[in-house]
């Protein structure tokens, strides 16, 4: 099994990619911001404004699985956003006893 | 290393610190994400560090410490499986949430939903921390060719979902005895 390296969701003329780990990474990037999506979504049932940022944050995060940088800070990004999405969560549940 | 291919040729490291691809494959690296993630990243490296020192831009370079560029699908496996715990992660902050918002009170149990709810959030936030804290880990014993340490994501979760279904049975039960 081969794989090639490369950013997830790029074709790459140079080798085949037997193994698509590069298409699956693609996909769980996909998934990823879905998942940001779905938290958005409830979100904006309750408050307007924080679902709204966080469903503004789903492109981002989509774009982040496009590049090529396979780095501590896109993912360093991705943390600190769900960390910030628990804390926005944490205020509308005290916000709405 | 475990789980690599040994009948699988050597491939050619190309990500991140790796070096750089041809110009001919410079034309199809992504436009729109790679300019995004670049400013970023350049905001953060440019950042002035805790001793108000600017920190250097390395550039693809990496540090002198910092191994090698190991096989590109042990790190987009890495990649995958911090993604999957940072879904696992939102979807504990989800459940809280819908917990304290969706669920109807516990009759007796006023505070019931919020017992529930604010620790699956809090926990959210661990997990996804504990997914970026394990995914460095792992990227440094590939790097230098170490055994991939043991993942401490199953016992959190175990810990977690024990520790949830408990404080469920207590305010059900605390509940139904009201």
């Amino acid at each position: 099994m081969t794989a090639t390296p490369g950013p997830p969701g790029q074709p790459d003329p140079g080798q085949p990619d037997r193994g698509l780990a590069r298409e699956r990474t693609s996909l769980a990037w996909t998934r990823t911001a879905i998942s940001f999506a779905a938290v958005g979504g409830v979100v904006l049932k309750r408050e307007v404004i924080p679902g709204l940022i966080l469903l503004a944050v789903v492109p981002a995060i989509w774009l982040l699985g496009r590049v090529a940088h396979t780095g501590p800070e896109k993912l360093k990004l991705v943390t600190a956003t769900i960390v910030a999405v628990a804390l926005v969560a944490l205020g509308v549940v005290f916000i709405h006893r | 290393m475990a789980g690599r291919d040994l009948d699988s040729p050597p491939i050619p490291a190309r990500l991140g610190c790796g070096p750089k691809p041809a110009p001919d494959r410079m034309s199809v690296a992504p436009c729109w994400g790679q300019r995004f993630f670049e400013m970023i990243s350049t905001a953060i490296r440019s950042r002035p560090n805790r001793w108000g020192c600017e920190v250097a831009d390395s550039g693809d370079q990496p540090p002198a410490d910092d191994g090698t560029e190991p096989d590109p699908r042990f790190t987009f496996a890495n990649e995958r499986t911090f993604l999957a715990w940072s879904r696992t992660a939102l979807a504990l902050v989800v459940a809280g949430l819908g917990v304290v918002q969706l669920l109807p009170p516990f009759p007796g149990v006023p505070w019931g939903r919020h017992v529930l709810g604010v620790p699956l959030i809090v926990f959210g936030a661990v997990v996804a921390v504990s997914a970026y804290r394990e995914w460095t880990r792992s990227q440094w014993a590939m790097r230098h060719g170490q055994p991939l340490p043991r993942s401490i994501m199953p016992t959190i979760m175990t810990v977690i979902i024990a520790a949830m279904a408990l404080v469920s049975a207590v305010v059900v039960l605390a509940s139904a005895l009201r």
